[in-house]
């Protein structure tokens, strides 16, 4: 304390501006200055724009618990923001609505697809399953020919709503309006045609532009000229193909809701509902590609401990799981504070652009430096073995491609805590350095008994977030290594593997994807996660406690 | 933290001795292709592959789905490399029939489109490889095309059987593309013969110093179940057997067959000669290549332009067989259009297809983007005439086998690729194949 001591006036003038001013006080107990007040109901009115917009949206895709949601966080901005009371929620409700939103909802959302059969093969309902296996096996009627086809409504009719016909002609050159009822002979009066006969006008029809017909498209869907046989029966139907042809077609597979069963008419095989899948009566043949998504209870959940591959495999990336996630965070930090410690020293000139430099691997896309380390540990055309002349089999080697997926991780990960190694050691008062200097304390000592102890309780929390990331850090793998090397002739367990890139690997990869299963390594993931963070935090917070 | 650097020390040891021991013995195996590069994107790969090594950063920035312009009546996603070519024809269509239409650039067509379209953003029509039609089947986001028996006979037969799934066409094919010998024409003037031939060439120009590879084929650690499947197939072997209406049978896999190990020691005796080799992937066989450091790069018409642009001399040819009559085959692969099934604007999307795309003009046209032959017998009469190369890769592309398009690929390519670059590695090829028929019936099932 050099300073001189405070003179009598400056003493004054500071006390004067501690004290409130009445005139302010009163003014803001009355009212709000009046900017403050528009903002404030400019946001509220933003937020209620923002949420309408999004009902809007929702109501169009027809999402009506959402819709309902999207009311309820409007009422609840309303209700805290417009009136004065609440105070405390005014503060809280965007977190947790946040929250909800981006962590509790996907959270819900996996452990219910987690009961789920969802995946290929099982995307939709049993209903669009039915539609869809129905339009995919319309066939062109044998022997039958082409239409030239042109799109009317009657004449007098709004294009917009007025019923559709099929205005046709056929190879012969003979017209034809087909209508829901049927196909009509038209009068050739006053047709006119273009050159492959397809009909251009015609009295008492307006011809819809293609515009026109595009507006139209769901009520295209339903359409087709039924066409009867003798006995009045309808065999097929005339269906467009694009905008001016139309064929002779007919479903080969048909559903029958009485017995609930599919017939192909072509084969004679019926199909009947099996596992969420069409399978073929009596078990021959292929079950028909397009399933449907329904809940499986806990099966997931027991394939996932019951397969042997997966069980043994699991336990073997659960372990290396662990280990990359701690050694990677115990590499990083060291590394990180040791570069800190040093260029925390006064004596270093130019501090900015080691800085600077050091922090680049931290600002760099992991894209690009993961694929450049992939490449550059090729074991014949790689930079690390040329440069060293080595001869490593860095990623075919389970072993060494662990320690190559370390080592790029720690020149990744080292900048971060250099950062916050760097901003911690600032906080560190420079009396307590000296203190230890003066009680004798080599810089050795003084680094493990002063400043660590001291660093840690600021980054503890921060190792334990670092932890939780790299525990997933699915993005480094699945560049680097994918996972590999996969050793004992199989392709589903790789050396490197997290729990994560397995769960891609189920889910997105190769083998078919199988949402509900991955969902349930997810949760699975989940779990162990939580459990570790929660132990880790309680290790913290004994930390803090020493202090 | 002094235990945990002793940790760290007493690990680092564990693992220099583990390797030591385990050493070079411990097959230099690794990740399964679970990603698509190995399946569906045969077409895609140039674009997809170079932007990896080339420009990731862009990658990263654009990597993010396309999103559906609400206003365009006809939207079409295709790669990078098609796209301006398709604008230019969606243009002058939506001229003529007086709508506005959007062709997007999708990084990876394939994912891209399922994804969007169970949300109901998908394109109306979408451009890509065939081999993806199973799935889109099995996933109900494709619509039939009806085309015309007059229309369908326009086609050339591998590629129009290409678009079928359980006997209904799909889309409307474009183009079609196989793997094929490119040969550097100042290292080795003339032709391979046969496989055998090839080697002794190859080697003898290593030998030299003239070469630093015998030929290169992307392997990599993972494997390349579809560079490596003209081996395989070269005795009669395979992936699936077919079933009685000549489709594939996914309850039929043939990869542990005697026919398919014969491949498979084919595979195991190149690796021995150095011609294939678990370090080159697709980026590394390129840069060799392009360099000069090699005589043989097996290798599809997407690897073309990187040859180009390194002004390297260049012969296309079938890939050699060989001399005990094993006759290698490669896969087929079709490039089409697809028409959504959740198309906002089905008949315009169909008439596109069946109009447009049939067009000589148009295939032309996108053939000068791709330089795969057309798969309009029309367009690709015209363009062989006057095309060396063109004709070059029809003749590498006769009695290819089309790509298997049912669902259950899928649980081949990471299996089957991990088993060839074991047996690359050193593995015994009818074990590992033995073991890799097990993993894909296990899967499929």
């Amino acid at each position: 304390m050099s300073q001189a001591p405070p003179t009598r006036d400056e003493a004054n003038a500071a006390l004067r501006s501690l004290r409130p001013s009445d005139e302010d006080h009163l003014e803001f107990g009355q009212r709000t200055p009046l900017w403050v007040q528009v903002v404030k109901w400019g946001l509220i009115l933003l937020t209620l724009v923002v949420l309408g917009y999004v009902a809007q949206q929702l109501i169009e895709a027809g999402h009506w618990l959402m819709v309902s949601l999207t009311a309820f966080v409007g009422i609840c901005v309303l209700a805290v923001y417009a009136t004065r009371r609440a105070v405390p929620a005014k503060y809280l409700l965007p977190g947790v609505v946040l929250m909800l939103a981006l962590q509790i909802w996907p959270l819900l959302y996996t452990v219910s697809m987690s009961f789920t059969n969802y995946g290929a093969g099982h995307l939709f309902t049993k209903e669009e399953s039915i539609a869809s296996i129905e339009a995919n096996s319309v066939r062109e009627v044998e022997g039958s020919f082409r239409y030239a086809l042109n799109l009317a409504v009657p004449e007098g009719a709004d294009v917009a709503t007025g019923d559709i016909a099929y205005l046709l002609t056929n190879p012969d050159g003979e017209f034809f309006v087909g209508t829901l009822d049927g196909l009509e002979p038209l009068a050739p009066e006053g047709v006119e045609a273009g050159p492959t006969g397809r009909i251009i006008s015609a009295p008492g029809w307006t011809i819809l532009t293609p515009q026109e017909v595009n507006a139209r498209s769901a009520d295209l869907a339903d359409f087709a000229v039924p066409v009867l046989n003798d006995a009045g029966e309808a065999t097929g139907g005339i269906k467009q193909v694009g905008l001016s042809e139309a064929f002779v077609g007919q479903p080969t597979r048909v559903h029958d809701p009485e017995t609930d069963t599919i017939t192909d008419q072509v084969t004679g095989t019926v199909y009947t509902p099996q596992d969420a899948q069409w399978v073929p009566e009596g078990g021959e043949g292929g079950a028909l590609p397009q399933g449907w998504r329904e809940n499986v209870g806990f099966e997931n959940y027991t394939d996932a401990f019951t397969n042997p591959t997966l069980r043994d495999g699991l336990t073997k990336i659960f372990i290396w799981n662990v280990f990359f996630a701690a050694f990677t965070v115990a590499s990083t930090f060291l590394l990180g504070m040791a570069i800190a410690l040093l260029m925390n020293d006064e004596r270093l000139r130019g501090k900015a652009i080691y800085r600077s430099l050091l922090i680049l691997p931290y600002a760099l896309p992991v894209y690009v430096t993961a694929l450049v380390w992939a490449s550059m540990f090729n074991q014949e055309f790689g930079l690390i073995n040329n440069i060293f002349g080595m001869n490593i089999n860095w990623l075919g080697d389970p072993n060494w491609a662990r320690t190559a997926v370390l080592l790029t991780n720690l020149w990744l990960g080292f900048p971060y805590w250099f950062i916050v190694c760097t901003g911690a050691l600032q906080a560190i008062p420079g009396d307590v350095r000296e203190a230890a200097a003066i009680d004798g304390a080599g810089p050795i000592r003084t680094i493990r008994s002063v400043i660590m102890p001291l660093l840690l309780v600021a980054v503890g929390p921060l190792m334990i977030a670092s932890f939780a990331f790299n525990f997933n850090n699915f993005g480094l793998i699945f560049l680097l290594t994918e996972g590999g090397p996969f050793v004992g002739g199989q392709a589903q367990i790789g050396s490197t593997d997290l729990l994560i890139t397995l769960a891609y690997r189920l889910a997105l990869g190769g083998v078919t994807p199988n949402f509900g299963f991955a969902s349930a390594i997810s949760v699975i993931i989940f779990f162990l996660v939580a459990v570790i963070s929660y132990i880790g935090f309680r290790q913290t917070k004994a930390l803090e406690d020493v202090n | 933290m002094k235990r945990t650097s002793g940790a760290v020390a007493v690990v680092s040891a564990a693992a220099l001795l583990l390797s030591a021991c385990g050493g070079d013995t411990d097959t230099p195996a690794t990740p399964a292709a679970t990603s698509d590069d190995t399946d569906s994107e045969t077409g895609d790969a140039a674009a997809e592959e170079t932007e990896e090594e080339e420009a990731p950063a862009d990658e990263a920035a654009s990597t993010e789905p396309p999103v559906r312009d609400a206003n365009a009546e006809l939207v079409i996603w295709s790669d990078d490399v098609r796209a301006p070519i398709l604008t230019e024809w969606a243009e002058q269509f939506g001229e003529e029939y007086g709508i506005t239409t959007q062709v997007q650039v999708a990084t990876d067509v394939r994912q891209q489109f399922k994804d969007a379209t169970n949300v109901d953003q998908g394109p109306d029509i979408v451009v890509g490889a065939h081999d993806w039609l199973g799935e889109f089947v099995q996933d109900g986001i494709v619509s039939p095309v009806q085309m015309s028996a007059d229309t369908q006979a326009l086609f050339t037969e591998d590629s129009l059987e290409a678009t079928k799934y359980d006997g209904q066409i799909y889309g409307v094919p474009y183009a079609t593309e196989s793997l094929g010998l490119i040969r550097n024409t100042a290292l080795a003037p003339d032709a391979p013969a046969s496989m055998e031939e090839l080697v002794a060439t190859g080697k003898e120009l290593v030998d030299a110093g003239d070469a630093d590879q015998v030929m290169v084929t992307p392997v990599g650690q993972q494997g390349d179940a579809y560079h490596a499947f003209p081996y395989l197939s070269a005795y009669g072997g395979g992936i699936f057997g077919t079933n009685e209406d000549g489709g594939w049978d996914p309850n039929n896999v043939i990869v542990g067959s005697e026919e398919t190990i014969q491949g498979g020691e084919k595979i195991a005796w190149l690796a021995e000669e150095g011609a294939l080799n678990v370090n080159i992937d697709f980026p590394t066989m390129e840069s060799l290549f392009a360099e000069g450091r090699t005589p043989y790069m097996v290798a599809g018409p997407w690897a073309i332009p990187n040859v180009q642009g390194a002004e390297i001399e260049y012969a296309v040819d079938p890939i050699p067989d060989f001399e005990d009559g094993g006759t290698t085959i490669p896969f087929l692969g079709v490039q089409m259009f697809y028409v959504s099934a959740k198309a906002a604007n089905p008949t315009l999307a169909q008439e596109f297809v069946n109009t447009y795309v049939t067009n000589e003009e148009m295939q032309l046209a996108l053939f000068e983007a791709g330089q795969r032959p057309p798969a309009l017998i029309s367009a690709l009469e015209t363009v062989s005439a006057d095309d060396a190369d063109i004709e070059a890769w029809s003749a590498a592309g006769e009695g290819a086998s089309p790509m298997p398009n049912i669902p259950a690929m899928n649980a081949v390519w990471g299996p089957l690729g991990q088993a060839t670059a074991d047996i690359v590695g050193g593995d015994d090829a009818a074990e590992r194949l033995t073991a890799a028929q097990e993993e894909i019936v296990g899967n499929i099932e």
